[in-house]
């Protein structure tokens, strides 16, 4: 009677100890498949050049991916007016997620609720999971994600990877954009628009001494203010 | 920019009143151990001071667990964290470790209270003392778990802000070292306050042996204090602009030198060199300075968490 007590109790303690070792496991071999070259990875520019500031890209998103009032994926801000009459700026900086390849979001979350896309190379939020710490809201040095009325979940954008991006077509931003203001492609594909734009052009990141290695990269326009 | 509201700010006071907990849990447990081992040895049960301790450390680390799981936006769903694990995050190691410093926390207050308890289930649940028969066989197991444990869980909740690259004051290897401290110092005021409030002698020789301890960690907390912030100003940038933005003036300046350095530092510290030199402790001095101490500690943890989440890289 001890004994069977005693063993039942020893392999209730090693079946918990493996099956937690288990999960460590898999969320451990699943970083290291992470690492693996996939043949897709998605980037986007904004070109603040050819920007207007006519905000179609945040109608276009919040219709999209069904993000409620109050709360935004991507914001176009405006600074300015610059010069003088009659030559006068506003300039327009696109505030949305950066895609970073090492992303603090992804390192802070307790759950694994946040997550790189092995295929596209994509932060994404896996909504079910996600417990709402807030964690990765701090952890985020842009400051993009948010708490999603709805979902209750952390929310930010994915590159509609679960909208128009599952349908073959571009992000909503980029379609809705009048100018071409944003060139949306795979980073991994020499011939695509976004690697000879970004080959072409001379563009900038955001806070790259971080060391997040941010896939969101903007053309900066004349009109901008010099920040020192 | 209002000192309680501000756009970068993402947790609030709840989170530092769980992370005071935490330290304070974890600091009960450290001086209780502490004080079973070099001052009190077989008797430490009757302590009321190391029974402060063990009431303290489990009533703080649940209480802060409580608090976190309800400032999620879906408490409900809360078991995630425990069946889904990240080990890149230290908020899912952290969990780990409350979990396992829980199991030695208890499995070392049943062994402390061994005398009584098998007193109590003799004739009532007789396989009770089997039970705790078997598991003082592995008592220094046990014991060295629990420190590493509690070290761990003190350290963590510094880890827990400094892993936000975002915040440049909070990301400073110096801020787990000085929660540690601080933590420390927390557990071993609440089991003095804990145990005068129990009717425990104030002139115990338990008391003597903490204010010995508490003098030296006081010290230390204020280098680390000093290094903190030193790190930060000769670190140039927005981590100097958020040292003195932080300590400078205003609200937060304010809290900074009067209630951490005046009440929460210098305040104890004075107050346990005065003590030492006099040699006699009253009930009044003892407790005064545990709460001193105590409040020193929440102002910290409430000053790091608003004053770290102002200022963004």
């Amino acid at each position: 009677m001890e004994n069977s007590k005693r063993r039942f109790l020893k392999g209730t303690c090693a079946l918990l100890a493996g099956a937690s070792g288990a999960t460590l496991l898999a969320t451990v071999s699943a970083s290291n498949e992470a690492k693996a070259d996939p043949s897709v990875k998605y980037a986007l520019i904004h070109d603040e050049t050819k920007c207007i500031g006519c905000k179609a890209c945040e109608v276009a998103c919040r219709e999209t991916n069904h993000v409620p009032e109050g709360v935004a994926r991507l914001k176009i801000e405006q600074t300015g007016p610059y010069g003088e009459y009659p030559n006068q700026f506003y300039h327009f900086s696109r505030k949305s997620c950066q895609h970073c390849e090492d992303a603090p979001c992804v390192n802070v979350c307790p759950t694994g609720a946040a997550f790189i896309d092995k295929e596209t190379g994509i932060v994404s939020v896996d909504a079910w999971k996600c417990v709402g710490c807030q964690y990765c809201i701090a952890a985020c040095p842009y400051k993009i994600r948010f708490i999603n009325p709805v979902t209750h979940a952390a929310d930010k954008c994915d590159f509609c990877r679960e909208t128009n991006l599952a349908q073959g077509k571009q992000p909503a931003c980029v379609a809705a954009c009048p100018t071409k203001a944003l060139v949306f492609g795979n980073l991994k594909d020499p011939t695509s628009q976004v690697v000879q734009v970004l080959k072409a052009n001379p563009t900038q990141r955001a806070k790259v001494d971080l060391g997040t290695r941010p896939k969101l990269f903007r053309i900066v326009a004349k009109s901008g203010e010099v920040a020192i | 920019m209002s000192a309680l509201h501000f756009d970068t700010l993402v947790w609030h006071w709840p989170i530092a009143i769980y992370l005071f907990l935490a330290g304070a849990s974890a600091g009960a447990m450290f001086f209780a151990v502490l004080l079973k081992h070099f001052v009190l040895k077989h008797n430490a049960y009757q302590s009321g001071f190391v029974q402060a301790a063990c009431i303290v450390a489990p009533v703080a680390v649940m209480a802060g667990l409580g608090i976190l799981v309800l400032d999620l936006t879906k408490p409900f769903d809360f078991w995630k964290i425990l069946v889904f694990y990240n080990p890149k995050s230290v908020m899912s190691m952290g969990v780990l470790i409350l979990l396992i410093y829980q199991v030695f926390m208890f499995m070392w207050i049943g062994l402390l209270f061994r005398k009584p308890i098998d007193a109590w289930c003799e004739s009532r649940f007789p396989i009770v003392l089997k039970f705790t028969a078997w598991l003082s066989r592995f008592e220094a197991t046990i014991t060295g778990l629990l420190v590493i444990f509690s070290l761990a869980l003190g350290a963590y909740t510094g880890f827990l802000l400094s892993a936000l690259p975002g915040y440049p004051m909070l990301k400073n290897p110096v801020l787990p070292l000085l929660f540690l401290a601080s933590g420390l110092s927390s557990g071993a005021a609440s089991s003095l306050l804990g145990g005068v409030l129990l009717n425990a002698n104030p002139n115990a020789k338990e008391v003597h042996f903490i204010h010995k301890v508490e003098i030296p960690l006081i010290l230390v907390e204020i280098v680390l204090i000093f290094t903190f912030f030193m790190g930060l100003v000769l670190s140039g940038g927005q981590s100097k602009f958020a040292a003195f933005n932080a300590i400078g003036y205003g609200f937060w300046g304010w809290i900074f030198w009067i209630g951490i350095v005046g009440l929460g530092l210098s305040g104890p510290l004075a107050m346990n060199l005065f003590m030492t030199a006099t040699s006699k402790r009253k009930w009044a001095y003892v407790a005064g300075t545990a709460c001193l101490s105590l409040i020193g500690v929440l102002l910290l943890r409430n000053f790091i968490l608003y004053t770290g989440q102002m200022t963004v890289v």
